[in-house]
């Protein structure tokens, strides 16, 4: 009987919190919060990921300019996020242009990187077999050096992952919407309920992301790490 | 037109709010990664929760210490915190137990005691790894200092946020140009110091 009522009073106090995170969520329209979120984080990391990619193979095949370019890139990375988002302001005005376009130069280096170590760093051996097999140099690098190079290039991917959703985020400052727009409004207006509810699913967001990204890591690790 | 004074007097709050911030991390990071040395329980934790949490935005880490601690100097100086620490534990800890077991037998074997192996063997070897992680920290302090002007830490973040709220760019650029002289200042500062304290470490690459 009591434990009937404790049950009881538990579930109800489970259902409150509940019904106040949906009134939370619901005033805040977060769903359409996450939709843009999501968006602009999809189009900044496919994008990356193409540049960064074709950067990486590029410095490859041009070993003389490798260690230069590389340098630039690691510049373009020590800039603070924020005056790297104001500075493409007067540029392309205020939005998600400024958002996706400081995403993709963060993301860029990560990815450029590990490519270009990942194709470089291919044991010798696996070379020599191609070329005495009579593998041209082209279905060398994208027979043999480009998918020994996956994992290390999906390790570059999650980098950029997590650099991309703090840019993301940050959009809200500079009207971006997103969920960083939330946690303005939360900030500014002081309404706890919204900073936290925003806060986490953020945050939940983020590792969520993070956890798909190192479980394909793995699975490539496994997959192509014979060596 | 920001005059003079008022960048300089921003810049000099901020200087003071990254390097209170920097200074902490680290005298907090590096006893924590000894102690993960010890235990597997604490190396698990630690590892697990720094990479967790460095996926974490920074916006988000900022907005939900707001609730805990309020606005003002402290909740920016532990909201940076959490962000810094992560780097450094993970590189200390893991530049610490990096080490060929082999050195640390022969270093017993000449009869070092568990300290004098911690101090010239694991941690000479550890260097490298420390010095990237305390850039790389140093590198994040300066970017999120600037986001805490937000909760009212002050430092160059402010006149960024000032300018952007009044739509004024030439305020905008007053924070963010040495902003970005203190990134590269701090980068190529340490870089210079790493070569300086680690000759070896550039010896081969050379």
């Amino acid at each position: 009987m009591i434990s009937d009522i404790v049950v009881f009073g538990i579930q109800q106090e489970g259902f409150a919190y509940i019904s106040q995170i949906l009134s939370v969520w619901e005033s805040n329209d977060l769903t359409l919060r996450t939709i843009e979120h999501l968006y602009m984080f999809g189009i900044a990391i496919i994008a990356a990921s193409i540049f960064g990619i074709l950067i990486g193979i590029f410095l490859f095949m041009n070993h003389r300019i490798a260690n230069p370019g590389l340098n630039t890139l690691n510049v373009v990375e020590t800039i603070p996020d924020i005056p790297l988002l104001v500075f493409l302001l007067p540029i392309v005005g205020l939005g998600t242009a400024p958002t996706i376009i400081a995403s993709v130069l963060y993301s860029i280096l990560p990815i450029a990187r590990n490519t270009y170590t990942g194709l470089t760093g291919v044991d010798k051996g696996y070379i020599d077999v191609a070329q005495a097999m009579g593998l041209s140099k082209r279905e060398i690098l994208l027979k043999i050096r480009l998918p020994m190079a996956l994992p290390l290039i999906a390790g570059g991917l999650r980098i950029a992952l997590v650099f991309s959703m703090g840019i993301v985020t940050l959009g809200g400052l500079i009207a971006a919407g997103g969920l960083g727009a939330s946690l303005i409004v939360g900030i500014q207006l002081y309404e706890v309920d919204t900073i936290l509810v925003a806060g986490f699913w953020t945050g939940f967001l983020a590792v969520f992301f993070d956890g798909i990204a190192e479980s394909i890591e793995k699975w490539l690790q496994r997959r192509y790490a014979s060596w | 037109m920001v005059s003079i004074e008022v960048i300089m007097g921003n810049t000099y709050d901020h200087l003071i709010l990254i390097s209170i911030t920097l200074v902490a991390s680290i005298a907090i990071s590096i006893p924590l990664a000894f102690a993960s040395l010890y235990s597997r329980f604490i190396a698990n934790f630690v590892i697990r929760f720094a990479n967790l949490a460095q996926a974490v935005p920074s916006l988000a880490v900022i907005a939900i210490v707001v609730p805990l601690l309020g606005i003002g100097f402290t909740p920016a100086l532990v909201a940076i915190l959490l962000r810094a620490l992560l780097p450094i534990i993970k590189n200390t800890y893991i530049g610490l137990s990096n080490i060929d077991p082999a050195l640390v037998d022969y270093a017993r074997g000449v009869g070092m005691s568990e300290w004098q192996i911690h101090r010239y063997i694991r941690l000479p070897n550890a260097y490298p790894a420390i010095f990237a992680g305390i850039k790389f920290a140093a590198i994040l302090v300066n970017s999120v200092a600037i986001l805490t002007a937000y909760i009212g830490s002050g430092g160059l973040g402010e006149l960024i946020f000032e300018g952007l709220i009044s739509f004024n760019n030439e305020k905008i650029f007053a924070g963010a140009i040495p902003a970005i002289l203190i990134a590269l200042i701090i980068d190529v500062g340490f870089t210079a110091l790493e070569k300086r304290l680690m000759p070896f470490k550039y010896k081969n690459t050379d």
